[in-house]
């Protein structure tokens, strides 16, 4: 190796990577499995005792690993898709379209001075970006992202949603006192006052559809909902629907309810004064928040992750990987090389100005597209929670969308005119919304 | 700090030493570090400073500005709120000044031209254009057909990117991003078609004493034509996203609201006066160029809000398309520029010339000694005229209120703060 006869500072960076990443895997993989084979059934026989527990953890990691994906799709969204509604290109640089954007704006949040400003109260200003942050994914732990697919099924789960969901409020109200800034402030009072109005008329605009499915549980709520998409709850609760809608873009401060953030008035509101990575988790909650909101909806309204129709070829997948034994193992060998071989022939044959090498490439490349939607394809067919978490993001995203795009269209309203709509008009619509529905199930009951 | 602070402009005069002393009343404290408190002037100059800075129980001061970002340019606002509620305030100006009246008193009457050009730089054509009318009556030139007709027409454009300009900031200022951007589509269109003809793109510096700086070519009659084919279709579709829209409406409507009698005496021109319901406009009452021959309406509306001021920009693009469409078949041909000697040293005298502008009156006071360069020289500016009735027009309101009454007048710093 070359690499090992210069002197280190020479070196590239990958070369330095190499030759630094190198031994430390080497070392830490012998290390790992060295742990694993002496401790392993010892934590094998904890994990079987605490069976709930760790599936909670490991609940708690996917999520939190979560909501970076998360974040990083609804940021790029929202960059291209407000870009394309102002007839602009938007972030085209990093990445296939851009894609990489939101990546790139998160690494440079990571890489910024993370200021303090003198006569801010350290120990709150500090804190709020992960009250903030945490109040937001955990609400996502409840959600039921496809059957089976959920961090917990809670009995409250509803409630759970609403409680957690409200402590955000508390985060931005620290960071608006901690500031140490006029701006801050008024944000942080903008967004108490707001999430107060909104809560109400969230909260009971979904007591309606708790009426009608006789469970605070999501998941038990999205299994009332299966069927084909008449049996969604939005056509028994249409303007439970709006109103929930409504109040939830109030209660993420989307656009046209932004005023903690109004940045053509208060600056940044509660976020004037931070920089670095805790801006960066304001925004992460932020466009987390987002995400949420549209699952949210999409539980409690649309079916969940229940498709809005049954598929009218019933497809049977009996092919069970296991059942192949040693054949499997030989075709896993087997079937790579034969298929690129064929996917390079005919390119091969076809042009005579390509070379074979060329060919293989090309081949290898079909080939790898082609075991990927196979793989997929299986997947789909076999495991109900593909299905289920495809219609879900679906769902889901439409929503988002929606919320983008409210964002490009929409100015910002007033603080009094927020207020008004919430107390004057949201709330006596939720009060009315709840009170038809209760008497429609009621004489409902009576009827039968 | 207070009871011992001294004026700090001359460190000589009042015996502050040279190097920073925690005795120095300019060198803050430790403790003092981190109080952002608007400070006001001690003494206080006027019985106004003195009751403004007084702050009451609840109140509390907030500085909006220089750099905030609805500020349009570097104006600052010193607010006193009362929760959201703006109680008081206190326009700060004179972060822009550069002693443009002054420079123009040094420079021969060609450079003034230039000097005039950033002062609303969004508008710079008709920053131009009473200098060079004034100018004109000294001399007493008479300006080829040709040229007038060239004048009107780019300064309906520049009116049209102006006006375009306004209304996609007031919307930016109540939060809406899509505007803005559907309003540069029209601007810079304009500013690429001004380009062409007069070599700039924001300051134009394209009219002459007695003409203007070049005919009208190729590339600006056919950018110019293609664009006037699109253009209310385009301008369409940036209103619909306002015009309709219930937020944008309900946050103006009633904001600001001003009569005619108050406007007048606040020396209101332009279309925040027009918006209050009286037709006043230099172009039809004091009639120059070649106006008096084009057939144009004077928009008016009765309301005298923010909504009204916006809506009438909105009339008044269409009105300037109907103006630039009349130049085009009606221009006749002949030379752009009058002849005049290289050095102009005109008679002694004195000479106004006002013009009417997308913001208001825009005028040039100018005096002549007899030497190549203005004795005297002063700058009529409506912006701000219009900025001085922020307090009948804000208190009262909410802090937010402020951006949609300021975006509605539509002021520019350059102008204001000369």
């Amino acid at each position: 190796m070359a690499v090992v006869g210069r002197r280190f500072s020479r070196l590239s960076l990958p070369a330095k990577l190499f030759a630094v990443g190198l031994p430390v895997l080497l070392v830490a993989g012998i290390l790992t499995v060295a742990v694993l084979i002496l401790a392993l059934p010892l934590v094998v026989s904890a994990a079987e005792d605490n069976l709930p527990l760790v599936r909670f953890l490991v609940a708690v990691v996917a999520v939190l690993l979560l909501t970076v994906p998360t974040a990083f799709l609804v940021i790029y969204l929202e960059l291209k898709l407000i870009a394309r509604m102002n007839l602009r290109i938007g972030p085209d640089r990093v990445g296939p379209f851009g894609a990489a954007q939101s990546v790139i704006h998160g690494l440079k949040v990571l890489t910024k001075e993370d200021f303090t400003p003198s006569g801010a109260d350290r120990l709150v200003f500090t804190w709020a970006p992960v009250v903030v942050f945490m109040a937001t994914v955990m609400t996502l732990l409840v959600i039921p992202f496809a059957p089976g697919l959920f961090g917990t099924d809670f009995n409250i789960g509803l409630l759970y949603v609403f409680a957690i969901g409200g402590l955000t409020i508390v985060g931005l109200l620290m960071a608006g006192w901690a500031s140490f800034n006029k701006y801050s402030l008024l944000g942080g009072l903008r967004s108490a006052a707001q999430a107060i109005s909104y809560e109400i008329p969230l909260s009971l605009s979904v007591v309606g559809v708790v009426i009608l499915a006789g469970t605070l549980s999501l998941n038990q709520l999205v299994l009332n909902q299966a069927g084909s998409f008449l049996d969604w709850y939005v056509w028994q609760q249409p303007l439970g629907v709006l109103i929930f809608f409504i109040a939830a873009v109030a209660e993420a401060n989307r656009t046209p309810f932004d005023l903690t953030e109004a940045d053509s008035e208060i600056v940044a509101g509660f976020a004037t004064e931070y920089s670095g990575m805790r801006f960066g988790f304001f925004f992460f909650a932020e466009y987390v928040n987002v995400f949420v909101v549209s699952a949210l909806l999409v539980t409690l309204f649309f079916g969940g992750w229940t498709a809005p129709f049954d598929w009218p070829f019933p497809i049977e997948a009996p092919l069970d990987p296991g059942s192949l034994g040693i054949t499997l193992l030989f075709l896993l060998a087997v079937v790579p090389v034969v298929a690129t071989l064929l996917f390079a022939l005919p390119f091969w044959l076809g042009r005579s100005s390509t070379p074979f090498w060329q060919a293989l490439i090309i081949g290898f490349v079909i080939f790898n597209i082609v075991a990927v939607a196979a793989v997929l394809g299986w997947a789909f067919v076999s495991f109900d929670w593909v299905v289920g978490l495809l219609w879900f993001m679906a769902k889901s995203y439409v929503f988002v969308f929606v919320l983008v795009w409210m964002r490009a269209t929409l100015p910002r309203v007033r603080v009094d005119q927020l207020m008004g709509f919430a107390w004057k008009w949201l709330l006596p619509a939720a009060l009315l919304n709840l009170f038809v529905t209760a008497s429609a199930v009621v004489i409902l009951a009576e009827l039968q | 700090m207070t009871a011992t602070r001294q004026p700090t402009d001359d460190s000589a005069r009042y015996d502050i030493p040279a190097h920073a002393s925690a005795d120095d009343p300019r060198v803050l404290l430790e403790e003092q570090i981190g109080v952002y408190e608007p400070v006001p002037p001690f003494p206080p100059r006027t019985e106004r400073e003195a009751e403004f800075y007084t702050v009451g129980d609840g109140e509390m001061l907030i500085n909006i500005g220089p750099h905030h970002p609805s500020t349009h340019g570097v104006m600052r606002i010193v607010m006193k709120i009362d929760g959201e509620k703006v109680v008081d305030l206190d326009p700060v100006l004179g972060y822009l000044h550069r002693g443009v009246e002054k420079i123009c008193e040094n420079a021969d009457f060609h450079q003034t031209i230039t000097h005039l050009d950033p002062l609303e730089y969004v508008s710079s054509l008709f920053c131009e254009w009473p200098a060079v009318m004034a100018y004109e009556k000294l001399l007493d030139v008479e300006v080829p057909r040709r040229a007038e007709y060239i004048r009107v027409l780019s300064g309906e454009l520049n009116r049209i990117s102006s006006h375009a300009l306004a209304i996609g900031f007031h919307a930016l200022d109540l939060g809406g991003l899509t505007p803005i951007l559907y309003s540069f589509i029209e601007r810079d269109e304009i500013v690429e078609m001004l380009a062409a003809l007069t070599g700039q793109r924001m300051l134009f510096n394209y009219f002459r004493i007695g003409g203007v700086n070049g005919d009208l070519n190729h590339e600006f009659m056919s950018r110019l034509g293609d664009w006037m084919s699109r253009a209310t279709t385009e301008i369409n579709a940036n209103l619909g996203l306002l015009n309709e829209n219930e937020i944008f409406v309900r946050r103006n409507r009633g904001l600001g609201t001003i009569d005619t009698e108050t406007a007048l005496r606040m020396c209101w021109t332009g279309p925040n006066l027009r918006a209050t319901g009286l037709p006043f406009d230099l172009r039809r009452a004091h009639p120059y160029s070649v106006y008096p021959e084009l057939d144009f309406d004077i928009p008016t509306r009765a309301e005298g809000d923010s909504l009204a001021r916006y809506l009438l920009r909105v009339d008044e693009i269409k009105q300037s398309l109907r103006i630039i469409d009349q130049c085009l078949q009606q221009m006749p041909d002949g030379p752009v520029m009058a002849k005049l000697p290289r050095l102009l040293r005109p008679r002694p005298g004195r000479a106004w010339a006002g013009i009417e502008g997308p913001r208001g009156e825009y005028g040039v006071y100018a005096v002549s000694d007899g030497t190549d360069q203005p004795f005297r020289f002063r700058i009529h500016d409506p912006s701000f005229l219009h900025l001085q009735s922020f307090n009948l027009l804000i208190p009262g309101n909410l802090m937010a209120d402020w951006m949609a009454v300021n975006a509605s007048l539509d002021p520019i710093m350059g102008g204001v703060d000369k």
